[in-house]
């Protein structure tokens, strides 16, 4: 029985989407919470503004990060979710789960809490929505002693790290993102539970170019698998996708009816470099040109396949803010190996050069993205002892990017300029 | 010459105590002893919280520290 009057909830209802309003509804009837979410989210509606408190003092003992503290501030009206914190979980690499352990924690979560989950916050992790302080010690000692799970990371730690599917179940991926995203996790246990840093940190792993999870617009360090050497092509299967045997994309876009494949047409003349031609029927690449934006490869993949040397391009500083506008991130590494035998250690030394200067260097509530673009991305390289390469620049032909220190120029900034441009021309 | 590592807590301790706001930032902490690095400054910090001498207070974005029983408590309020 609805204890709530919630006719622009209800409104949300209609329509051929699923709506989660039905979902609470039908979770009200387990859990009596779910009306006073409902009847709190009507009063936002109607007010137009929310009523939720976020923040405070509430977390498992030991740690500082996995739960927020979320509060109503119309407590008497919402008692049900006075309290409502929001619990994180850290997800499996490349959210491969079992049924039975989603079972496990459904259970768990309907006794602890609310029942509401939400699969997944945009960090990645297993998001568990409402519950009372008294409960968080008993839900963190039952996850983690009878389920072996742990928590995900919030405030300003180390967020959960995420990955793509990687070579679990795709040919492109360059990188086992699975064993770099669990070795990370494992690592930076600390840095995950505690806070650590001027503000948060994400780490997001992409096996290739095509950037599945979006590593490069959505973390402060993103490690995207890339390749070398040449892209290899296989002639005869060229052949097959240009004679029409196989199917352009996988055939992804086979619901309709799009013609014969034209090669020149879906392929060539949309490499963004123009490094791709035809000599009679067999295809050519130059290489050194190849920008990495795998659409040829994803467009043909029996014939063209990533490079064999492979590793991965670091970029840094991606970031969304609400006021400032989202940026994404820089190249900073073009290419490192990417080793589980030595522990990835070149992607360590990377990453705990960034925190040693950004924990110095970055001000309060600012994420690296916004450090580098206020002290410079020339600062910030030096610092990463990284040479400037021409695609670090906007305008490489106009912009005068090379600065030269005291103690490269002959003479240094005390010579007699005059004397100099007699023996040079002007 | 960098304070040892208990003279660093107690003067973690004694800025959460008597500086005017509250709840601080780490690096608030970072004067305590310019000749530490960050990452000291930190885990003395968070050794405060496991000895219950300080407690962390989170937005759920950033998070602060605060001596016990000074941070904002929502929950009391």
């Amino acid at each position: 029985m609805p204890k709530h009057d919630t006719p622009m909830m209800d409104d949300l209802e209609k329509g051929p989407w699923p709506s989660f309003v039905t979902d609470l509804k039908r979770q009200a009837a387990k859990n009596d919470q779910c009306w006073d979410i409902l009847g709190q989210l009507e009063l936002s509606f109607k007010d137009r503004i929310t009523h939720w408190k976020h923040g405070g003092i509430v977390g498992v003992f030991g740690y500082g990060g996995g739960i927020v503290g979320r509060y109503s501030d119309v407590p008497t009206r919402f008692p049900g979710v006075a309290h409502f914190h929001t619990v994180r979980l850290n997800q499996p690499s490349s959210k491969f789960y079992k049924t039975d352990i989603l079972r496990k924690v459904c259970d768990l979560w309907e006794r602890r809490g609310s029942g509401m989950t939400n699969m997944h916050g945009s960090t990645g992790d297993l998001v568990l929505l409402g519950t009372k302080t008294d409960q968080l010690e008993p839900l963190f000692w039952e996850l983690t002693h009878d389920l072996n799970w742990d928590l995900g990371g919030s405030g300003s730690n180390l967020r959960t790290p995420s990955c793509c599917l990687g070579k679990a179940r795709c040919q492109h991926s360059c990188i086992d993102t699975q064993a770099l995203c669990h070795h990370l996790t494992m690592h930076y246990q600390d840095e995950i539970h505690r806070p650590a840093f001027p503000y948060k940190f994400k780490f997001k792993f992409s096996g290739c170019p095509n950037d599945c999870v979006a590593a490069i617009a959505r973390s402060d360090f993103a490690v995207i698998g890339t390749w070398k050497d040449d892209i290899r092509i296989d002639q005869a299967a060229v052949k097959g996708y240009v004679n029409g045997e196989f199917a352009a994309n996988g055939g992804a876009h086979s619901g309709k009816d799009w013609g014969k494949f034209n090669i020149k047409k879906e392929v060539l003349d949309l490499c963004p470099t123009n490094c791709m031609w035809m000599e009679g029927d067999e295809l050519k690449i130059d290489n050194s040109n190849c920008t990495r934006c795998m659409h040829c490869i994803n467009v043909m993949p029996r014939a063209l396949r990533v490079g064999a040397d492979q590793g991965a391009t670091i970029c840094v500083g991606a970031k969304a803010p609400i006021l400032d506008g989202a940026q994404f991130a820089t190249m900073t590494v073009p290419f490192v190996k990417v080793d589980p035998e030595n522990e990835f250690e070149e992607v360590i030394e990377i990453i705990e050069k960034i925190w040693d200067w950004w924990m110095e260097v970055g001000k309060n509530r600012e994420r690296v993205g916004e450090t580098i673009q206020r002290v410079g991305l020339p600062t910030f390289l030096k610092v990463m002892e990284v040479d400037i390469l021409p695609q670090h620049i906007r305008e490489p032909r106009s912009n005068p990017y090379v600065f030269w220190a005291e103690e490269e120029v002959e003479g240094g900034w005390e010579r007699d300029v005059r004397e100099f441009r007699k023996r040079n021309a002007q | 010459m960098a304070l040892s590592n208990d003279e660093l807590k107690a003067a973690i301790l004694e800025k959460a105590m008597k500086a005017p706001k509250p709840q601080l930032y780490i690096k608030d902490f970072y004067e305590c002893d310019p000749d530490t690095k960050p990452r000291a400054i930190k885990n003395a910090a968070n050794d405060l919280v496991k000895e219950g001498k300080m407690t962390f207070w989170s937005s759920g974005s950033t998070t602060m520290y605060a001596a016990k029983g000074r941070a904002k408590d929502e929950e009391n309020r």
